[in-house]
């Protein structure tokens, strides 16, 4: 039994209530941004910002406009490609949904970034000892039962969250009543080989950026470069050795930031 | 509010017009998405610019801005025509409302001229000195009345003189031509949302609600736009009902209760009214008030035939035992207005730049940034001897003297700034738009020095009163005889309150100053005991009550009801009123004019979601607009008892500018008014009119705004780093055409300037703005927010530095809403 949130592009009106809630439960940094012409900001996913609202401006085939606002954060992945590329298990995939990074086992490696379908994982590179970020679909407040920050704060219920096959069915019955406001697709629902994090919208995803990912996990590459990757690093002994010294010194440098 | 949040999604067709409900009021769109996906209801919105809220909107009109009337006009005359065919249909309107709750059905004197009449004028105009403006001898704007003096009136709607036919000649020339030229809306979509708002509102048990803010009353005309909603709303049978009404929009948490206790010029807590100089004595007052609420027609409960026990019960309320039947109750130390005199924002910052004002309290204010020709007001700050400035953070009016590129040392004013704790370091009510009185506890300590505000009050006036008290002074009694020393710093606090809010809230409901026998000769009240009613007030001196509609918040039986967190809603239709759950004014009832709702037998128009309706006995359902039976019976009231005849106002008669909107164009605008020969609302004041930009200079029409990142003058939000990340730098909205022409790419730098100053801003070109067409001509329009200022984690120009200091006819709100520009390339 998995959790996901669906989030109704017919029902987000841009506040961003979402994106500042994430910031003040993780206590995370304003970042200092410029006005680049849009309300977009900041414009990327960074390691001190794990979720945003996209803005877009889409006129449709009768010229009506349609100002879109699509919050953006790691999509969760039933088979997160994050996890498979992994090579020290720092990802993991908690059975009720969040895919979540277990900094003191991270090496660095940055293949998560790489694997990712959606470019969702960053480095915080300004850090002496860069982490990997991203969103944790609040782990820690599920495991205390509570709703994810973001959810919480949205005043529509834009964001609805609930177990991912209720929120399917819930999907289908909103596109079902409103044919007219819907296109007929819930993203998430197969793209990757299905995301905890599911979408409604007026108009097709593909006109807000949402990426064409494909139906098959993305686990299916990682894996193989995993497979085939990884016994040729195997080889090169020097290599190890030098790998386990400098895992080792960064796991107690982990270790004391996070305690200091 | 005449309803309240929870109740818009009961409407049928929801119309935003003048408000960007999902940037400044995010939760409304809770209701009003309950509305459409629940209840299949359509949302209408009608604003010059696309925004948030026009995205969600299933139908979205754009309009020049400043020309709210002539689309309301337009709509007005789109259900008259209609109701030719129409009218006696319930499947189409509501006829028996229209006949017997407003004054459709009132003669007017045959001397009253419409504006169609008049060339854009009422009867009754008197020039002044410039022609274009003066003021209106209303003698003419009256009922006809009958031998007894009560109003004349014919039902069949046909007599030249009734209500209904003049309302018809004032909007004949509405026609969707003249509309759409003047608007700029496309004819197509204007004809959809007269058609859509009438259709799914006007029958008979269908409701529609309008939802507006500053978008409409930051006008010239923002009063007349206001009764423009209110005129089809009553057409359409819209008013009482659940779903329906006229819906402002406050434009801060805590605006119905700073308009409640009077924190404006014009009125006094519970709008009561200032007494004006000539009004020598209390019965003076008195006597006015009673003759404006007169009514010889036996059916009218005209309520404010109450006023001499609300305003006794005031001052008893701040003066105490000093307030005697001898001395009027303190009536001679109350401050009195000079009829000649204006008082509002404007008029203050106007007599700061000639001089005459030397010393300011700015209190959770901002005039430096917020302010209309914000250079200018911060201009006139320079001029005074002392300000004080009482905030959260050292706001740019604060530190006016640090602006950049000013001298200090050639500023001569001594600042004080006092640190006030911010909402959650306090305990204390706030009332919302809906008028639900909350009460709210301290969450946390505020920092260093700050203080509540009402310690801060507190303080400064014990020690105000003490040196009164210790030198005298030309005329000490006003500030002497309040009931303040040894009230509220006594220890024990009197009357049994727990804190100093606590006091104050119980002094806001009142008191029995003395014991009231019942007519029995029972007790009805101890002396010091709470009052539970306002029908319990009295002028006699035996009551307090700093406001009227409070009494009843707070009673010896229930307490503090203002506190209440029941969330169970127990209206036996289960429309949502939650009448456990705070408290509202006035006496807890959430929806004003509720005796509308229901037919002439208090049958309501709409049995699934009623508001109130008469079980043969008694009314069930919200708290009814007064306890009479219905219409049909014996001893019945007219619905609308607020108004001397009892009648809700389509002919409104008691305004400066007319009783029926006319359209008249902004104090700047690109357009030569096509309506009238009548350019600008004659009833306003021009202060500076050498300030009045011209469309060949100023083409463009500008107007200012908020976003949902920031919050008003911005010293609450831009000290902030994570509202700052989401919205850093002043910007200005301009359409890709404009942009074209301008040869401006998007976040260009580019400066904006009016007849009153530059600024410049960062340019977003965007398709939610398009150039209007007004008759064949292309006219554009921008917009900029006006959070920026230079003080705080991210500075920017005041967008205020652009707007006039003009304001509405009747409540002087600045026109911040329509003005005139022009845009180039480049930075200032």
């Amino acid at each position: 039994m998995s959790n996901a949130v669906l989030v109704d592009l017919n029902r987000c009106m841009g506040c961003r209530a979402c994106q500042v809630a994430c910031k003040a439960w993780n206590d995370n940094p304003g970042e200092v941004t410029l006005c680049l012409g849009c309300y977009d900001n900041p414009p990327y996913l960074s390691g001190d910002t794990w979720s945003l609202i996209r803005f877009s401006e889409v006129e449709d085939a009768s010229e009506r406009l349609h100002w879109v606002f699509a919050k953006w954060q790691c999509m969760h992945c039933e088979h997160p490609a994050c996890v498979s590329a992994c090579p020290v298990s720092a990802l993991e995939k908690l059975e009720d949904g969040p895919v979540v990074y277990h900094a003191n086992k991270c090496i660095g490696c940055r293949y998560c970034m790489m694997a990712c379908p959606f470019q969702v994982p960053k480095v915080t590179w300004e850090d002496r000892l860069p982490l990997i970020r991203k969103c944790t679909f609040c782990a820690d407040r599920q495991s205390e039962d509570m709703e994810p920050a973001c959810v919480k704060a949205c005043p529509t219920d834009a964001l609805m969250f609930g177990e991912r096959d209720a929120l399917i069915a819930e999907a289908r019955a909103r596109i079902a009543a409103g044919p007219e406001r819907y296109v007929d697709h819930i993203y998430g629902e197969a793209e990757a080989g299905g995301t905890s994090w599911l979408y409604l919208s007026p108009v097709p995803f593909e006109q807000l950026g949402f990426p064409a990912v494909g139906t098959e996990p993305a686990p299916a590459l990682s894996d193989a470069v995993a497979v085939y990757g990884t016994p040729s690093m195997l080889v090169g002994v020097a290599a190890l050795l030098g790998g386990i010294y400098w895992v080792t010194k960064r796991r107690a440098e982990v270790q004391r930031e996070e305690e200091g | 509010m005449t309803n309240h949040w929870c109740d818009i999604q009961h409407s049928d067709c929801i119309m935003i017009v003048g408000s960007n409900a999902a940037e400044n009021h995010p939760i409304s769109f809770k209701w009003i998405t309950k509305a459409i996906e629940e209840h299949g209801a359509t949302l209408i919105n009608i604003d010059p610019r696309f925004t948030r809220s026009s995205s969600k909107a299933h139908i979205y009109a754009r309009i020049r801005s400043g020309t709210d009337i002539a689309f309301f006009g337009g709509m007005i005359k789109w259900v008259l025509d209609d109701m030719e065919e129409h009218l006696d249909d319930p499947d189409y309107y509501n006829r028996t409302y229209l006949v017997e709750y407003t004054n459709a059905a009132f003669l007017v004197d045959p001397e009253f001229l419409t504006a169609a009449d008049g060339d854009g004028k009422f009867s009754g105009f008197v020039p002044g000195s410039d022609p274009r403006f003066g003021s209106y001898d209303t003698s003419t704007w009256k009922y006809q009345t009958d031998a007894d003096g009560i109003p004349r009136k014919d039902p069949t709607l046909r007599s030249p003189h009734c209500v209904f036919q003049l309302l018809k000649r004032q909007y004949e020339r509405y026609t969707p031509e003249m509309v759409c030229g003047v608007t700029g809306t496309d004819q197509e979509t204007f004809l959809e949302v007269c058609e859509t708002y009438a259709r799914l509102t006007g029958p008979v048990g269908k409701s529609g609600t309008i939802m507006y803010a500053m978008g409409t009353t930051q006008h010239t005309h923002g009063t007349q736009n206001i009764r423009s909603y209110a005129i089809l709303q009553l057409l359409l049978a819209n008013i009482g009902v659940a779903g329906g009404g006229i819906n402002a929009l406050r434009g801060e948490s805590n605006v119905q209760g700073s308009t409640d206790h009077a924190l404006l010029f014009h009125i006094l807590p519970g709008y009561l009214t200032p007494p004006k100089a000539p009004e020598l004595t209390l019965q003076d007052h008195l006597d006015g008030r009673l003759a404006a609420f007169a009514t010889a027609d036996p059916k009218s409960a005209s309520w404010w035939l109450n006023y001499p026990k609300y305003f006794v019960s005031l001052l008893k309320s701040w003066y105490g035992d000093n307030a005697t039947e001898a001395n009027d109750f303190g009536y001679e130390w109350l401050p009195k207005i000079d009829p000649a005199k204006n008082y509002s924002h404007i008029a203050l910052f106007e007599a700061m730049a000639a001089g005459e004002i030397t010393g300011l309290f700015c209190w959770g204010q901002n005039p430096a940034v917020g302010g209309p020709n914000s250079f200018a007001e911060r201009q006139a700050l320079q001029n005074l001897e002392w300000l004080v400035s009482v905030d959260l953070w050292e706001t740019e009016t604060c530190a006016f003297w640090q602006e950049p590129g000013l001298d200090p040392a050639d500023v001569q004013t001594e600042v004080f700034a006092l640190p006030a704790a911010c909402s959650f370091e306090k305990e204390g009510s706030i009332i919302n738009s809906g008028r639900w009185s909350q009460w709210r506890w301290q969450a946390l300590e505020p920092p260093g020095d700050a203080r509540p505000d009402m310690d801060i009050v507190n303080e400064l006036m014990l020690r105000v009163i003490e040196l009164y008290e210790e030198e005298g002074g030309v005329v000490p009694e006003p500030i002497t005889m309040l009931r303040w020393r040894g009230w509220y710093d006594a220890d024990p606090l009197p009357r049994g309150a727990a804190s100093l809010v606590d006091l104050v809230s119980r002094e806001i409901n009142g008191w029995a100053e003395a014991e009231i026998l019942n007519e029995d000769g029972s007790v009805q009240y101890e002396d010091g005991q709470l009052v539970s009613s306002f029908g319990h007030l009295k002028a006699d001196g035996s009551t307090s009550s700093s406001n009227w509609l409070y009494t009843n918040s707070y009673t010896e039986a229930d307490g503090n009801k203002q506190s209440r967190r029941d969330n169970v809603d127990v209206h036996p239709a289960g429309i949502g009123l939650y009448s456990n759950w705070a408290w509202c004014w006035p006496l807890n009832r959430r929806i004003i004019y509720n005796r509308a709702a229901v037919d002439l037998d208090g049958n309501p128009w709409d049995e699934e979601d009623f508001v109130i309706r008469w079980t043969g006995d008694g009314w069930e359902g919200d708290v009814p607009d007064g306890g009479w039976p219905p219409m049909s019976m014996e001893g019945t009231r007219y619905p609308f008892i607020m108004k001397p005849e009892g009648f809700a106002r389509v002919f409104g008669p008691g305004l400066k500018d007319g009783p029926f909107p006319e359209h008249y164009e902004p104090l700047e605008s690109p357009i030569v008014n096509p309506l009238s020969g009548t350019q600008n609302n004659p009833a306003i004041v021009v202060w500076r009119p050498e300030e009045i930009g011209s469309p060949e200079e100023y083409p463009i029409v500008c107007s200012t705004y908020r976003v949902t990142e920031h919050w008003q003058a911005g010293q609450m939000t831009r000290n902030l780093p994570w509202l700052v990340e989401l919205m850093p730098q002043m910007f200005v909205e301009m359409s890709e055409e404009l942009a074209a022409e301008l040869d401006v790419a998007n976040a260009d730098l580019v400066t904006v300037e009016s007849m009153r100053g530059q600024i410049s801003a960062v340019a977003i070109v965007t398709k939610r703005f398009k150039p209007m067409q007004l008759n064949g001509r292309v006219v554009h329009q921008i917009g900029v927010p006006w959070h920026w200022g230079f003080q705080g984690l991210c500075v920017g120009d005041s967008a205020n530095r652009l707007s006039p200091h003009v304001g509405d006819a009747n409540t002087m709100i600045p026109e911040f809403k329509a003005f005139l520009v022009r845009v180039r390339k480049g930075g200032v």
